[in-house]
């Protein structure tokens, strides 16, 4: 059946004249997508995967920046906050049926609800009107410049065809469905689905866009084992596959015919403090005290860090400091605050002997080892710096599986985080990071630390509210240099990001790693 | 003998449920399902209601007996990770794990029984030593690197076999079989050889020790003063009085074969039962988790079973005795 399916499929793709040759292009990443469910899960794996059958009101092209897609152009309501989206006309499902702004109503109903892991997008919307067949309005509490930028991946389902097949809501217990079917309105549509194991996808004749890509079949295989994934690579049987590890980078450059990709992810790795904590809880010669308190032995331990050894050392000159919670590029990056703390470790002793520990103290640092790249030997590079200026770190690692669940119970005095803003601005990290924890407004998710300040909070519904970009900016500077001169974190690097890929492919490498099959070439 | 198989399908139910007890309260350790399942954006009260609705908060034990009832209702429940049922996904696993445990086995016994002889009758023969030394190695380099070690070779220096997955598949009925096609073989034989090293040079040495020690008895002495032809006397009588306990070991081995393909099926990105076990690991991915190490004790109780079996076949003092 499976095969049938195929050749039919296959022979409808060879009637629609799309490119000149017709090619396979196989490729492999380390994690299989869990559900071809938008909705369900809120992880990058899917998202990315799923920007391929599904889209948006808006898609980032490129170069990550707002452009429209089932959205023609859309503009901010007159007389509420919130925006109008001005939808596409003779857009269809891969089933045929029309797309108008009902589905767009439907997907928001859907992707809201307590089912999906996506509603946190939704936060700020009070109403979503349906205007007309093609008009739609989503009100929002308060004026929003951002929400269009922060529903890229809010993925659009044909309302006939989610209620036809019982997928009204997202899988949460069972699977329905949706969790193995698509019919979305994107460039490809899965043909065949094996989870786990291989997903084919074939392009979608009926595509609104003008196809750049001449792909006529692509077939994904998730490879757990980052050594199968390279074997699998230069023995020609995979086309292109994310991510390579670092040390592989020579291996595939030293052999012909395969190309490395590199690029910088928008996550900045750094180290967060206990701020709240009123005593360390692994020290063995400090008891009844934070020294992280003292702003002066936070500072200390960012001067303490060498990040142009750690670069050459361990990221094979591959990574650029960061001296902020994003990298530059981001919207929001400020760049009256683009000096990180200088490497000084005699600074760093005088620091810290002026906060009353002349001769430093021992305390826990947490980290995990399988989540971002070199994780482990970072921290062994960080604890010895630590080491030099007398900040005996305590190492403990582990699978980040258990380290979440670690940082939630406050079990650390310092910990190692990646944050990559899901909306691309500045906002986002102000607003998982930097606000004070209160799981009511939904704020400081992620401040595992429980940095708190005043004016930080205060600054922060004025930073979402602000229309006027300069205005805003100056709001955001200042956050970033109250944050800098409090380091409230240590911010480390941009992770790099590092595909590769047969010679004769050309593809497109996003900075929020997603990977669109779209934009492949295979020549 | 009826008696002694429903004795023994009694007793594996209670070694399944120890498994399941063990397995259950090694599982608080493996971390949080909860922050694998949701996105980062996901809010703590999201996070709170979910690990509610899932009954994560339920203590140790009422988890324990709600995964036990559901399973002897024959509900296994569903994938935290996937939300497939648990049971469609472990079955349709299955024959990729079986066809390659069998052809490593197969590959094992077709190697190293002949080996094994071999080396016994000819003890101080050059090839015996080189055949001994090589062994050595297979035994004592783990499983990973002699894999990464085939697919290097002939996967990627060589390009003669595939360096991952199974290859072409025939479905028949609900097994999945790659063993009817062409591609379906040739991605077969390199995990097969790494998962059946071992076990070849376990076979090897079995039949080499119990090979030496009958053609010391006193029947193969007498049969040689007989002036019995070498050859029958080799194949006939003491082979097969050498295959009796080689079959009993091999067979008790096998269930290890089944539940150690892990790294194998790792290696090789086989999709087998050990891969998904991997990946839920990763996962925190409980009820599959679960599912899995019962069938795994499930398959070592009926390999011990069918080798109890075998025995009393094999050897007719056992039926005797059942008898009086």
């Amino acid at each position: 059946m499976k095969i049938l399916k195929l050749a039919f499929i296959g022979g409808a793709m060879g009637l629609t004249a799309f490119s000149a040759s017709a090619e396979t292009f196989r490729w492999a990443s380390n994690t299989d997508p869990q559900t071809m469910d938008p909705h369900a899960v809120n992880s990058a794996p899917v998202l990315s995967f799923l920007n391929n059958i599904y889209e948006g009101l808006v898609r980032r092209n490129q170069g990550m920046s707002i452009e429209g897609s089932l959205a023609q152009s859309w503009e901010p309501l007159s007389d509420d906050n919130g925006w109008r989206f001005n939808l596409r006309e003779g857009v269809t499902f891969q089933d045929g049926s029309l797309f108008n702004s009902e589905d767009v109503m439907f997907s928001y109903e859907r992707a809201s609800s307590e089912a999906a892991d996506v509603r946190s997008w939704f936060a700020p919307v009070k109403e979503v009107r349906v205007v007309d067949d093609y008009t739609i309005d989503f009100v929002t509490n308060a004026p929003n410049p951002l929400f269009p930028d922060s529903i890229a991946n809010f993925m659009i389902l044909d309302k006939g065809w989610a209620e036809a097949n019982g997928a009204e809501l997202p899988a949460r217990d069972a699977e329905n469905f949706a969790t193995m079917n698509v019919n979305g309105t994107g460039p490809f549509t899965v043909t065949s689905r094996d989870p786990g194991i291989k997903t084919v996808l074939t392009p979608n004749a009926g595509w609104w866009g003008a196809a750049e890509h001449n792909v006529s079949e692509a077939i994904f295989t998730p490879i757990g084992n980052a050594a199968t994934g390279l074997a699998a690579l230069l023995s020609g049987e995979i086309d292109f596959i994310q991510p390579i590890p670092l040390q592989d980078v020579t291996q595939v450059e030293g052999r012909n015919g395969f190309k490395v990709l590199e690029g910088e992810e928008t996550r900045v790795i750094m180290f967060g403090f206990g701020h709240e904590h009123e005593e360390l809880l692994y020290s063995s010669d400090v008891t009844g005290a934070n020294p992280f308190q003292d702003v002066r032995v936070r500072q200390a331990a960012a001067h303490a860090i060498d990040i142009a050894s750690i670069d050459r050392v361990l990221f094979r000159g591959k990574i650029d400091g960061a001296s902020q919670l994003v990298p530059a590029g981001i919207s929001g990056y400020s760049e009256a605050n683009s000096t990180r703390p200088a490497y000084d470790p005699e600074r760093a002793k005088a620091l810290l002997t002026e906060a009353g520990y002349p001769n430093g103290f021992s305390f826990g640092l947490k980290c995990p080892n399988d989540r971002y790249i070199n994780d482990e030997a970072l921290c062994r590079a960080a604890a010895s710096m630590f080491a030099a200026v007398g900040l005996n770190a305590e190492l403990s690692t582990g699978p980040v599986r258990d380290y979440w669940p670690q940082l939630r119970e406050d079990a650390f005095d310092m910990y190692l985080l990646g944050w990559s803003p899901g909306t691309f601005d500045m906002e986002h990290p102000i607003r998982f990071l930097l606000s004070t924890p209160n799981s009511e407004k939904k704020l400081g998710s992620w401040n595992f630390g429980g940095y708190s300040n005043q004016r930080v909070d205060t600054l922060l519904p004025s930073i979402q509210q602000e229309i006027d970009p300069e205005k805003r900016q100056a709001m955001v500077d200042e956050v970033v240099a109250i944050t800098q001169a409090e380091a409230a974190y240590i911010p480390l690097y941009t992770q790099p990001l590092i595909w590769a890929a047969k010679d004769n492919i050309d593809l497109t490498q996003r900075a929020d790693n997603f990977f669109m099959l779209r934009w492949v070439t295979v020549n | 003998m009826v008696y002694f198989i429903v004795k023994r399908m009694i007793q594996s139910v209670f070694v399944m449920l120890a498994v399941a007890f063990l397995a259950f309260s090694l599982f608080r350790f493996v971390g949080d399902p909860i922050t694998q399942m949701t996105g980062v954006e996901t809010s703590v009260v999201d996070q709170e209601r979910l690990r509610e609705e899932l009954g994560l908060n339920d203590p140790f034990v009422s988890q324990f007996i709600r995964f036990t009832g559901d399973m002897l209702q024959g509900d296994f429940g569903y994938s935290y990770r996937t939300r497939q049922p648990v049971a469609d996904m472990i079955t349709e696993r299955v024959p990729a794990t079986l066809e390659l445990g069998v052809v490593a086995l197969i590959i094992s016994l077709l190697v190293g029984v002949p080996a094994g002889v071999y080396t016994a009758l000819k003890p101080r023969g050059i090839w015996t030593q080189t055949i001994l030394m090589t062994t050595l190695v297979g035994v004592s380099v783990p499983t990973f690197v002699i894999g990464i070690m085939l697919i290097f070779l002939f996967g990627v220096q060589l390009g003669w076999l595939p360096t991952f997955g199974r290859g072409g598949t025939v479905q028949i009925g609900n097994w999945e079989s790659s063993l009817f096609t062409f591609s379906g073989w040739r991605a077969l034989l390199l995990p097969a050889i790494t998962l059946g090293v071992y076990q070849l040079t376990l076979t090897m040495r079995l039949v080499r020790a119990e090979m030496m020690e009958v053609m010391r008895s006193d029947y193969i002495r007498f049969a040689m003063a007989r002036g019995v032809p070498m050859r029958k006397l080799h194949y006939k009588h003491a082979m097969v009085n050498t295959m009796v306990p080689v079959i009993t070991i091999i067979g008790l081995q096998f269930g290890g074969v089944i539940a150690f393909s892990i790294v194998t099926e790792s290696v090789f990105q086989w999709p087998g039962m050990g891969l998904l076990f991997l990946e839920s690991i990763r996962f925190v991915d409980i009820p599959v988790m679960g599912v899995y190490l019962v069938v795994i004790a499930f398959f070592f109780v009926l390999v011990n079973l069918v080798v109890d079996l075998l025995y009393v076949a094999i050897d007719p003092r056992l039926r005797l005795r059942e008898l009086e």
